[in-house]
């Protein structure tokens, strides 16, 4: 391929397909050449809808996060593992909170919490590794899809993509979901981010040297992703990260949750321009001794509830543009196991909460727990398409104009929307 | 855009050219050191020089005939890897014993946080340490092997191959079917016909097992006795298959063979996986081995690409593959994915034309569409000189290899890799990495490159053994370092800008301990050293 044919293809869209180009490529060097690189005026970056992803890997047990205990069978299929009633914290008179989540009763009351039954991928698999696949990378049953869908939404409305912290993963690498052309940070610590010298004035040095460095580099995209990488070290530089202390007397629960989401809070209140966050928070596949109102479930969401809790306290009134969304592979079993567990299921519950969720109610339909109204005669049925709700808040949070290419062979319509942001 | 390409691999020539007519803007050091950085992971300190003495076109024909290149000194590492002495039924009953102490555990003890059989990001359970040190070994044997075999063609197709028929290490029984699947199904096949390893991988129990086939079988088909029991816990129910699973299917024809351009239609995919069907993998406690179920296989006759099979059994699949291996879709996709490798990000028509040719004429001998990419203009072209943005693995294996440095058998060369986002054999789509830069370029992964160059530099990266003194010795002659260091890390390839920021850093600078470091960590880390 010559230089030429390069900027040929570049030019037009629709060629390069038909070409057998590798369109993300193209898409990149695209991106990098329009991008601008101009610092964000306040203004405009507090004013940017943000979502804040959490993936509950492992599987979580929806019926014990959110409990039907006004549902006889819940408690008839689960003798040693179902929550009392009298524990559950009641929220509309049929489902109620599992008792470590308590601290986000408060959100339900003032309506930012929403929650959504019966939701889950429409591919039966019962593999963690398939099913968290495809819910990242949004095309349930199609494995070969390179990208995920988060990062396919970055790509196709770059209205925001002005800032390298546009979307960020917490974690050592970037996750499934962020793959792809846009470009995404994989940010393991904020604190550790940019050049690892201890002394401030030699890593001052060596950052400026790089920076130099690159910056004879040309115009690719070497370049280009390094200027990204120095001007976020900069912006960072600028927030100080180290300095930071939560509002008021909040205290994030110890543990990998309560650090990332307290430096998602940090983000977002240094206007550094964040629109997508994503953490991962493990723990959930609980095949034996799971526990009631205490024990192993409950303790891991204990961690979820507080650190939720502590955040949104954290962002105070900043939470009016913010959005967070968990999400997980698959539910569980209804019925218990032999080692007082569950196992693999089908539909979960996921939460969303913030300013502009239609909270205080249990969304979607929900399918009951009847044999024949479950799916293979064994677990919650999906009445919800994840992609629906991922879809709705893509588009009524965020402002994407077109599903079609976030969840090709897809696109979700706002009538199956479930209602999850107000509109 | 098929019948062109058939028209355009008949015209190509197909007897290599002389080397004379290829080269011309290229100096002879300029050609070892592209010839390094492709067929290499980049030379080691005085390997342009002996490559020149070699000639540069004999050495790539040693690189094309591994088995006849001495490789003692790996071989002698090699020893320290306990994982090489293990075979599939070793690891399998290893994998059983694990899966078993910690079902134990889990029921003495009732841990806090169990079984989190997610891919990513597990707790860290001390009856697994053992297994995942061995499947630590088995990323690290890919590091040392990259970094000290002679046979470094052959390392970089095994890399190639690997990523082209990907499997998962994380999913399941591929945890511990892996280790075999890189030792008897790719190494030896590296430079093989293509159609002898697309076989091989098809018939191997971790690709069965990654894509599902193991558990395709023909509808309303039972087994003689039960097989699939009821289990609970684990990787989830394992309930008994009742019908064809598509995904090995798609992906032979979309990934491995014919590529997403390759004019196959659905039905055509549900043919190819009814011929697979039956194609599958023995219990653990047998070995794990493949095996045919004939209980399984859909007896109807199908037909897929103009071809009718009937009841074959297992010979309607090898059929089926060895038609595939060698359609002209297929060889242009995995001919365009070579060159993607070794020439450019967009491969030139020419060098993809020219394997393809080779491929007819061979019947896709590896070593044959190698030579004819290697003998290509396109090849050559001073265009594509240090145009290819290296990968995370091929920039710590050439970092390593500039520097002489030699990598421990621990995993953390290894871990390296992974933070800076190339985590090996832990892809989980079965696309494998890709080969162009837009994938490994952005800001994170460039910083996390400076971070490592400099580490590196400084003696401080865990898992390897920098001897710097040997290949750069430290002196208070700004000058001088700085030209030793272009010589040593980028084959005197340092652009003037390069040069003259690093000069300017070592300014006052009067430790030559530290100048050195400073030196060699902005050489690895800076822009010229990302490329090959």
């Amino acid at each position: 391929m010559t230089i030429s044919r390069r900027v040929f293809v570049r030019a037009g869209g629709l060629a390069l397909v038909s070409l057998g180009l590798d369109p993300l490529f193209l898409a990149r060097a695209a991106f990098a050449k329009t991008r601008r690189l101009s610092p964000l005026s306040p203004l405009s970056a507090s004013d940017r809808p943000i979502l804040v992803c959490l993936f509950q890997r492992g599987a979580v047990d929806g019926l014990n996060m959110i409990v039907p205990h006004g549902d006889r069978l819940y408690y008839q299929e689960r003798p040693r593992i179902a929550i009392p009633a009298s524990d559950v914290v009641d929220l509309d008179g049929h489902f109620g909170l599992h008792p470590s989540l308590a601290p986000l009763k408060s959100l339900w009351d003032n309506k930012s919490l929403a929650v959504l039954h019966g939701i889950g991928s429409p591919d039966s698999t019962r593999s963690h590794f398939d099913a968290q696949d495809y819910m990242e990378s949004g095309t349930p049953g199609l494995k070969s899809t390179g990208d995920g869908w988060l990062n396919r939404y970055c790509e196709h409305d770059r209205e925001h993509a002005d800032t390298p912290f546009r979307a960020v993963a917490f974690g050592p690498q970037l996750p499934r979901i962020l793959a792809g052309s846009a470009p995404s940070l994989a940010i393991d610590d904020l604190q550790a981010f940019g050049l690892r010298v201890p002394q401030e004035d030699a890593r001052d040095r060596l950052t400026k040297a790089f920076e130099e460095l690159y910056d004879g580099a040309g115009t690719g995209l070497l370049a280009s992703s390094s200027r990204e990488g120095f001007e976020a070290i900069q912006m960072l530089k600028r927030a100080d990260p180290t300095q930071y202390r939560p509002a008021g007397d909040v205290e994030y629960p110890s543990g990998r949750l309560g650090r990332t989401l307290l430096q998602i809070a940090q983000l977002i209140k240094a206007n550094v321009g964040l629109e997508i966050a994503f953490a991962d928070c493990t723990g959930w596949d609980t095949h034996v001794n799971q526990g009631s109102s205490e024990g192993q479930l409950s303790a891991r969401l204990r961690e979820l509830g507080l650190a939720l809790s502590a955040f949104t306290r954290d962002l105070g009134d900043g939470m009016h543009n913010v959005v967070v969304l968990t999400m997980s592979e698959f539910g569980r079993t209804i019925r218990e196991n032999g080692n007082s567990g569950t196992d693999h299921g089908h539909a979960t519950a996921m939460l969303v909460m913030g300013g502009p969720v239609n909270g205080g109610q249990v969304l979607g339909r929900w399918p009951g727990l009847e044999i024949d109204q479950r799916f293979e005669a064994r677990d919650v049925a999906v009445t919800t398409d994840f992609r629906d709700l991922f879809g709705e808040i893509l588009a009524r949070h965020l402002g994407a104009t077109d599903l079609t290419p976030v969840f090709p062979g897809y696109a979700p319509v706002a009538s199956r929307f479930p209602g999850a942001i107000r509109v | 855009m098929r019948h062109f390409l058939i028209v355009a691999a008949t015209l190509a020539v197909v007897s290599p050219r002389p080397l004379a007519a290829q080269a011309p803007q290229l100096s002879t050091r300029d050609s070892a050191l592209h010839a390094l950085n492709r067929l290499a992971y980049g030379p080691r300190p005085g390997e342009v020089d002996s490559v020149v003495r070699i000639g540069v076109m004999r050495w790539i024909d040693q690189q094309l005939d591994p088995d006849r290149i001495d490789d003692a000194a790996l071989q002698q590492r090699e020893r320290e890897f306990k994982i090489l002495s293990y075979d599939r039924e070793d690891l399998a009953q290893r994998f059983r014993d694990v899966q078993r102490e910690r079902q134990r555990l889990q029921r003495e003890s009732s841990p806090p946080d169990p079984l989190s059989a997610s891919p990513r990001g597990g707790t860290d359970m001390r009856p697994m340490r053992e297994f995942r040190e061995l499947g630590g070994e088995l990323q690290q044997l890919a590091i040392v092997r990259a970094t000290l075999s002679e046979r470094q063609l052959r390392e970089v197709m095994v890399d190639f191959w690997t990523n082209h028929f990907n499997v998962f290490v994380g999913k399941g029984a591929d945890r511990f079917l892996l280790p075999s699947y890189i030792e008897e199904t790719i190494r030896p096949r590296a430079l093989a016909r293509f159609e002898d390893l697309l076989i091989a991988t098809a018939e191997s129990p971790a690709m069965l097992f990654y894509l599902d086939n193991a558990q395709s079988v023909a509808p309303g088909s039972s087994p003689p006795f039960p097989l699939f029991a009821r289990r609970r816990g684990g990787q989830g129910v394992r309930s008994r298959p009742t019908g064809i699973n598509e995904n090995y299917a798609r992906e032979l024809l979309e990934l491995h063979t014919l590529g997403i351009d390759g004019g196959y239609t659905q039905q055509d995919i549900i043919e190819v996986a009814r011929i697979f069907t039956g194609w599958s993998i023995e219990p653990p406690d047998r070995g794990a081995g493949f095996v045919f179920r004939d209980w399984a296989h859909d007896r109807g006759t199908k037909h897929v690409f103009g071809l009718t099979f009937h009841n074959d059994g297992k010979d309607e699949g090898i059929r089926l593959l060895k038609f595939l291996a060698n359609q002209p879709a297929t060889m242009h996709h995995v001919s365009a994915k070579l060159c993607m490798r070794f020439v450019a990000d967009d491969p030139p028509d020419g060098c993809i034309d020219a394997a393809v040719a080779a491929w007819q004429h061979t019947r896709g001998d590896m070593r044959a569409v190698l030579r004819a990419i290697f003998t290509s203009p396109d090849f050559w072209d001073a265009r594509v000189v240090r145009s290819k943005v290296k990968t995370p693995f091929e920039f710590v294996i050439s970092a390593a290899r500039a520097i002489s440095a030699d990598p421990d058998s621990t995993p953390r060369l290894a871990q390296m890799v992974a933070r800076l986002g190339e985590p090996l054999y832990q892809q989980p789509a079965p696309t494998g990495y890709a080969e162009t830069e837009a994938h490994w370029v952005n800001s994170g992964s460039l910083l996390a490159r400076m971070n490592a160059a400099v580490a590196l530099a400084g003696g401080r990266l865990p898992g390897i053994d920098a001897n710097l003194d040997a290949v750069i010795p430290a002196t208070t002659d700004h000058a001088q370092l700085v030209d030793r260091v272009d010589e040593r890390i980028l084959g005197s390839t340092m652009s003037a800008h390069t040069k003259s920021v690093i000069l300017a850093q070592l300014g006052d600078i009067s430790d030559p301990t530290q100048a050195r470091v400073l030196a060699v960590g902005l050489a690895l880390g800076g822009p010229d050293f990302q490329k090959q």
